[in-house]
């Protein structure tokens, strides 16, 4: 009983030493948990792989550095995917640190050799949130008359043809927040529509799936992971996954504990009451 | 060990914030200010580049003289600097980004989140999804239900609804969780591998 009582008093520092040792070790040996293949993650691929070489897709840029640990590397599966079956991608951005992030993993594909408004472009931010969205989704020349890197963008060659979101194959938004702005300004135009949200948004985005609004979803690093597996490109994501593995059973430890303890000292609380009386 | 000045600073500057977690001290405090500042900094930069793109370069390089209309919106934002006789000048813009807004918003809520919400609960009962989803629905809806004094049958189905309430919750209390984990593997793989070295696969 003591041993419980003294679990529950355990200092906070000890128990974020405990969490960072148990996330370190599994990334530096990895055990290779097992990782299965979520309903929505299959969705966005199923979406994402009838596209063909030289098809263009939209990739919405709405989260800020704080939440990209959670939300980048479902970005880098994505492009390493399209990148690789030859699929061109437009950058834009809802968020003011989007430019800066799409312009960072961009360019190791630049550097590789695809070519800057050609292959790829980076659009850059605009101001206005909901409205500026409602804009750029219908007309990107209009809304970007230069690009992130000061181009005219009614020069850019993978702009040609291309007016809005309905001339492109797919529009794909990372968010580190709910995913409600794109359903509602790009809901109703005739484009699939996958979302690549932050996990504590996944529970409000999925009635959007499952209503058909978004033709998939992927959720945090989690999905990152099932979407490397999919594609047969295991990277970053799947080697975190043993950790995030980990962590969750230290956390649910600590809560099962936790609340043990709680239990036993309240009982012995109202026992030495009812022993005073 | 990296040999990246950047890297070195982001790494430094992790610590400096992690060590909040043992006590509030200098260096984190420190690298909140410079945080919030470069980030000030970043959104003072992109807003002057959307006015040269968006606003000068048309107008000078371009000759699209409409855009002189959005300018002077822009500007009448900031008449009250220029006097309190000039606060009138600023509610015109401002009327124009609400109305904009509310219009732009209203219209798709209706028909985004909720038409089309609705028609995706209305389900035939051939699946376990679709009765829990369908009943589920209801149930939550009757919790909310304060017209009238509720009978026992409304009441019961309060109940539950309130139980799917909190299954929810926990749903997004796990969720939170696993997010806040994947930001902690986020920075430890930056350490670790970019920093030390450690991390190699």
């Amino acid at each position: 009983m003591d041993v419980l009582m003294k679990l529950g008093d355990i200092d906070k520092r000890v128990l974020y030493v405990l969490l960072v040792l148990v996330l370190l070790i599994p990334m530096v040996r990895p055990i290779g948990i097992r990782i299965s293949i979520s309903h929505w993650t299959t969705k966005a691929y199923e979406q994402l792989s009838r596209l063909e070489p030289g098809d263009t897709v939209i990739c919405d840029f709405g989260y800020n550095v704080d939440g990209a640990p959670d939300v980048e590397p479902i970005a880098k599966a994505i492009f390493r995917d399209l990148f690789d079956r030859n699929i061109k991608i437009i950058t834009v951005s809802l968020n003011a640190q989007g430019p800066m992030i799409a312009e960072k993993l961009l360019l190791p594909y630049e550097e590789s050799g695809k070519v800057y408004g050609t292959d790829f472009c980076n659009l850059g931010f605009m101001a206005g949130g909901e409205t500026a969205l409602a804009a750029y989704a219908r007309d990107l020349k209009r809304t970007f008359p230069r690009d992130w890197r000061g181009n005219t963008t009614s020069t850019l060659p993978i702009l040609q043809g291309i007016t809005g979101a309905p001339d492109t194959k797919a529009w794909i938004f990372f968010t580190d927040s709910s995913a409600e702005a794109w359903v509602r300004q790009v809901g109703d135009l005739d484009v699939p529509m996958i979302g690549a949200v932050i996990t504590v948004a996944a529970p409000q985005a999925e009635p959007f799936v499952h209503s058909g609004q978004l033709s998939g979803l992927l959720t945090g690093l989690r999905s990152a992971a099932e979407y490397e597996i999919v594609t047969n490109r295991p990277g970053g994501a799947v080697a975190a996954m043993d950790a995030q593995s980990l962590g969750h059973i230290l956390i649910t430890i600590f809560i099962v504990f936790g609340n043990i303890s709680y239990f036993v000292k309240r009982s012995k609380e109202l026992a030495g009451r009812e022993g005073v009386q | 060990m990296s040999t990246d000045v950047g890297i070195w600073v982001g790494a430094l500057m992790t610590i400096a914030v992690f060590s909040y977690l043992f006590s509030e001290n200098e260096f984190y405090k420190a690298v909140e200010h410079i945080y919030v500042g470069a980030a000030a900094g970043y959104s003072i930069v992109l807003g002057f580049s959307n006015v040269v793109t968006k606003g000068w370069q048309p107008l000078v390089e371009g000759r699209q003289f409409q855009v002189l209309i959005p300018v002077a919106m822009g500007l009448m934002l900031f008449a009250p600097y220029a006097g309190t006789q000039y606060n009138w000048m600023r509610r015109i813009p401002i009327s124009f980004i609400v109305g904009i807004g509310a219009g732009i918003t209203i219209r798709s809520v209706v028909i985004e989140q909720f038409v089309k919400q609705l028609s995706a609960t209305i389900l035939p009962f051939n699946s376990v999804n679709n009765v829990i989803i369908v009943l589920g629905t209801l149930a939550v809806l009757s919790y909310f239900f304060f017209t009238f004094k509720p009978s026992r049958a409304l009441k019961t189905s309060a109940e539950v609804g309130k139980w799917i309430i909190m299954i929810t919750f926990g749903a997004s209390f796990g969720n939170a969780v696993m997010g806040r984990i994947s930001l902690l593997i986020g920075r430890i793989d930056f350490m670790f591998r970019e920093w030390i070295h450690l991390i190699k696969l």
